[in-house]
């Protein structure tokens, strides 16, 4: 075998010096046996170090050269996982690279674009998104799925693991879980996903607050009360709820609803807790879902209505709605009468076939679920929730606008859609006098629609989503944004008339650029606007840039207010229908989901920044102020911001 | 580099031509598709973008480019380059019959004809202009073999007029087989079937004389080869040598470097296949580089040069076989099953003295390509040892192996 080694060694080097030698055009012919190599080193420990140790000759032989990995301060973090997991020969080479920048973090290569700090950085991102890898789960369907690729991955990540800090690998995926469930959506598989890989991190030696925050988050998801740790079993718990004087109940509802405020997670402990409670101790339902005032007003006045809400709704598969009904309760829904007859509409209502096959998974039957319990939790997450309304995989930031926008100010409106597509599997939108039935239009954006969605959006989306989309086939031709005329009908008479746009429909080049940041600045900034205040969330696009500011595309946000920020200054405070808005937009253009005054849910970005990435936007033309008042100096700083990064991809008319 | 050097011009992208090009310290152009001009730019590698497939009457043009860079001769890397480098160097060195010349070799009837007339012995061949024209030569040559109904017919081949080596080349035993041929097949060239001993030559010619005779070994045509071939075959040299300078001297060859393919049949005969005036393919430039320590492309640059002097060409080329170091040999992988889910390289082979290396990765698109004739190949093995028996078995041995599974 240490035979073996050598020869493999010899190769790698006679591959290397090869390309070390070859002069720039004539890299790629040498790279693939550089690569071929590399793989059989990779195979083991051993050779896997030899290759760490030649990793600081890989830019200067041209390892890289001609391809993305060629420039490491171009490289993302959230990539690096899928490369690695790829059969090709795209794996060696991420593999490569990763070895390169552990070397510059620990000093063995001066790099001249990273600094060892931001190597190190880079990397502990690297194996906090890829804990699958760091910690492989050993269940039989992994191994079956494993590879000679993926074995290898897994080594290199065991030898980066060794090679940096558990504990700065554990702070970012503490930070990571903290972004996410601060944000509170309504879909938590994510957020419980890395929740279960950061398990195995505490058995590593690491930071105290660390540990205690992960100990939090796993307790939240497990056994967060007295009673759920000492009874793990569900059963076993149900049985001795029973036996449990007033006061320990009272101390279950606590430790239930402390940990799910802290965390916006639940536990199925607390699902069987409050069912249980549901029907023996009622009056603790105020306490186990955490409710104000607002909560326990509207609870007092439908007692009934809520009990039949749990019973029908609420189990450990729908545990999260736990969070929703509290928090829907607080909002205040249940105190409009007219929405009474709406919600209790949806227990018995009949189903569709197709609907219901969608709504269904095999684990909610075996447990005695109905379709109707599956779409109450859906709906009461998503009255609870409306910011954490999250579009999954789709592409269809559009439909989980409307949904969340519905949801705060278009209840009655919401509520029937999720009847008639429910019952008909069909909904309708009127288009300027026509009637378009989702049911009669082929495609929409999505040609699929990922089911891992919110109940809610599995009815709704795939309906939404053709009505849109045909509603905007019907403006193609009129040379302007269709978005104009699509927003205020589809969303609804919330959204105002007016409507701007940077891009030029006909050059699609970017036109007028100053006129669209003063016309934003005199219809949305408090001080420009003559006062008026943003009444209804208001729809806009919005440039999706990468750290480098390169613009990635074009998404779908809406401006939820706008109001100034603890230390004096305008913010625009946003929901973002990706449910994970904390990402870096490159030119320092950070949002942020906490500290900047953010309720559950919203984003915000000092208001210069937001309307750097912004190409359209609603506004009322009765409600303006003087464009020509507004700062020269705050439309030259948009502008240079917006050139400097999107602006790059369009042409300046 | 001086400026007032006259250049060469490659014609056809190869990274490799480039590059031995380059270490030959002369001055050189690359006329190549124009989706390299990036690359060459930035390379500042002399460039001129050309679109050989498309026949235009625009030539002249491209002449007038070149010779305003000073060119002063072309060099065909690739067979579509062929004619083109007979237009321009007909131009450049004020020759017609040079284009013609070069047309011979880009038409198989044409070349067969002509190799015949020079005495060359060639096999029984036809063009055909349809499928009757098939039929009856399956027809003709089985009775000439007098077969009689219930006897197996002997194969005969079909390939097209102007393909490099085995690109769209069938082999036809039944007469329901040439149905399965299409229509933009034709016309195209028959010919009988010869067994035997299968070998190409590379040739280096220059100023009508043969400076370095390379031959290699077909273990199994468009699978595997090696250089330079073994003992057995090297007998033949003399005569192999005397059918190369025949070929030279009926195709009136000046410059350049010649790949034609004989066979060898059982009463010790040398039949001719056909031949190009190109870069083989089966990586041979590569073998060559590897037994002999020279490089191929730079060996065909010089010869293709008229001022490359005798002094130069002795010093360049080493003597043939007996300074060879070892024994270099290529297999093509190609894969047998539809869908690529994994690459399956023993250890066995990886650890064997003679494997040098191979380029396997498992395709981005991991769906096969349908094969028409010989097909691409997705992957090569070198080996490289002193036995050219060995070399042999291990072709064959691996040749079998499912590397794709």
């Amino acid at each position: 075998m240490s035979g073996t080694i050598e020869l493999y060694k010899q190769k790698f080097e006679n591959a290397l010096h090869a390309l070390e030698q070859a002069k720039p055009f004539a890299k790629s012919m040498y790279q693939t046996n550089v690569f071929q190599t590399a793989i059989d080193l990779a195979a083991n420990e051993q050779g896997l170090h030899f290759l760490y140790e030649q990793a600081s000759r890989f830019d200067g032989a041209g390892v890289f050269n001609g391809g993305p990995w060629e420039d490491p301060s171009k490289m993302q973090p959230p990539l690096v996982g899928g490369s690695l997991k790829l059969k090709g020969v795209n794996s060696i080479v991420e593999l490569l690279s990763e070895l390169r920048i552990l070397a510059i973090a620990k000093g063995d290569y001066d790099h001249e674009a990273i600094s060892p700090e931001e190597a190190r950085s880079f990397l502990n991102e690297v194996l906090a998104l890829n804990l699958d890898l760091l910690f492989p789960p050993e269940t039989e369907e992994a191994r079956l799925d494993t590879g000679e690729h993926i074995e290898r991955a897994q080594r290199l990540f065991r030898f980066l693991g060794d090679e940096l800090s558990f504990n700065a690998i554990a702070g970012k995926i503490v930070s990571e879980i903290d972004r996410l469930a601060v944000q509170r959506p309504i879909m938590t598989n994510r957020i419980e996903k890395m929740i279960q890989m950061a398990r195995h991190m505490m058995e590593a030696d690491i930071d105290e607050n660390q540990k205690s925050a992960l100990a939090g988050y796993t307790r939240a998801l497990t056994f967060p009360s007295p009673l759920s740790r000492e009874y793990q079993s569900l059963r076993d718990y149900r049985i001795k709820l029973k036996d449990l004087a007033s006061e320990d109940l009272k101390k279950e509802a606590e430790a239930f609803a402390e940990s799910m405020i802290s965390t916006g997670l639940v536990s199925p402990h607390h699902a069987v807790f409050v069912r249980f409670i549901n029907r023996a101790e009622a009056d603790l339902l105020t306490i186990a879902l955490e409710l104000d005032e607002t909560g326990t007003a509207g609870y007092n006045a439908n007692r009934e209505l809520v009990r039949d809400l749990i019973q029908i709704s609420i189990w450990p598969e729908t545990r999260q709605s736990i969070y929703g009904l509290g928090r829907m309760l607080n909002r205040g829904v249940l105190t409009q009468d007219h929405l009474l007859p709406s919600i209790r509409r949806l227990f018995e209502l009949n189903i569709h076939p197709d609907v219901k096959k969608a709504l269904m998974k095999p684990e909610f039957e075996q447990n005695g679920m109905t379709a109707n319990g599956v779409l109450l939790a859906g709906t009461i997450s998503v009255l609870g929730q409306p910011l954490g309304v999250g579009q999954g995989l789709n592409p269809t930031c559009q439909s989980a606008r409307a949904i969340s926008l519905w949801s705060q100010h278009g209840t009655g409106q919401l509520l029937e859609y999720i009847a008639r597509a429910a019952r008909d599997n069909d909904i309708d939108i009127t288009f300027e006098g026509e009637t378009i039935h989702s049911s009669s239009v082929e495609g929409g954006v999505a040609d699929e629609i990922h089911q891992e969605l919110d109940s809610v959006s599995v009815v709704l989306v795939p309906h939404l989503d053709k009505i849109y989309n045909e509603m905007m086939k019907k403006t193609l031709l009129r040379g302007e944004d269709g978005h104009k005329w699509v927003n205020p009908e589809f969303y609804g008479e919330w959204i105002p008339k007016g409507f701007s746009n940077v891009i030029d429909p006909l050059t699609l080049g970017v036109k007028n650029y100053g006129s669209f940041v003063r016309l934003f600045y005199a219809t949305h900034h408090p001080d420009f606007n003559e006062g008026y205040e943003l009444i209804y969330p208001n729809p806009v696009g919005i440039f999706i840039t990468n750290v480098h500011g390169k613009l990635l595309g074009l998404h779908a946000v809406s401006i939820q207010r706008i109001e100034k920020d603890q230390a004096g200054e305008y913010r625009i405070y946003f929901y973002n229908p990706n449910n994970d808005s904390g990402q870096n937009w490159g030119q320092g253009i950070e949002p942020s989901v906490q500290g900047n005054g953010e309720a559950e849910g919203e984003s915000s970005l000092p208001f210069q920044e937001f309307v750097s990435r912004m190409y359209a936007f609603h506004y009322n033309p009765y409600e303006q102020g003087e464009l020509f008042l507004v700062d020269d100096s705050l439309v030259e700083e948009a502008e240079q911001l917006a050139k400097d990064s999107w602006g790059k991809d369009y042409t300046w008319l | 580099m001086g400026t007032n050097e006259k250049r060469i011009a490659l014609l056809g992208w190869s990274l490799q031509a480039i590059e031995a090009a380059d270490k030959l310290n002369k001055p050189f152009v690359v006329v190549g598709p124009p989706d390299y001009q990036e690359f060459a730019d930035k390379n500042e590698i002399t460039f001129v973008p050309w679109k050989f497939e498309r026949i235009n009457e625009k030539s002249d043009e491209l002449y007038r480019q070149l010779d305003s860079l000073n060119v002063k001769t072309a060099v065909p890397i690739y067979e579509e380059t062929v004619e083109w480098a007979g237009a321009l160097n007909a131009r450049l060195m004020n020759d017609p019959r040079i284009f013609n010349r070069s047309l011979l070799l880009r038409d198989k009837g044409l070349m067969k004809r002509k190799a015949q007339m020079a005495g060359i012995r060639v096999g029984v061949f036809e063009e055909a202009y349809s499928k009757e024209d098939v039929h009856r030569f399956l027809k003709r040559v089985n009775e000439a073999l007098i077969k009689i109904d219930g006897d197996l017919n002997d194969p005969i081949h079909v390939k097209p007029l102007n393909k490099a080596g085995a690109v769209g080349h069938r082999m036809i035993t039944e007469s329901r087989e040439i149905d399965e041929m299409e229509d933009q097949e034709f016309p195209c060239l028959m010919e009988s079937h010869l067994d035997g001993q299968e070998f190409s030559c590379e040739a280096f010619i220059h100023d009508g004389k043969v400076q370095f005779l390379n031959i290699t070994e077909y273990v199994q045509l468009g699978h595997s080869n090696f250089v330079p071939a073994s003992p057995s075959l090297e007998e033949w040299r003399p005569m192999i040598k005397d059918e190369i300078e025949k070929l030279v001297d009926a195709f009136e060859i000046k410059y350049g470097v010649i790949h034609p393919e004989y066979f060898i049949s059982a009463d010790g005969k040398l039949h001719f296949g056909e031949v190009a005036a190109r870069v083989p393919g089966g990586h041979i430039f590569e073998l060559i580089e590897k037994a002999y320590g020279f490089s191929a492309f730079q060996a065909q640059i010089l010869c293709s040069d008229p001022d490359t002097t005798e002094e130069e060409l002795r010093a360049f080329f080493p003597e043939e076989v007996t300074s060879a170091i070892g024994y270099a040999a290529s297999l093509m992988v190609y894969p047998k099953v539809n869908v690529i889910e994994k690459l399956n390289v023993p250890e066995k082979l990886k650890n064997d003295p003679y494997f040098e290396k191979h380029d396997m990765f498992i395709p981005v698109n991991s769906k096969v390509a349908e094969r028409v004739g010989f097909g691409n190949h997705y992957g090569t093995i070198f080996f490289f040892g002193d036995d050219s028996e060995r070399i042999r078995s291990l072709l064959k041995e691996y040749q079998e192996y499912d590397f794709y599974l």
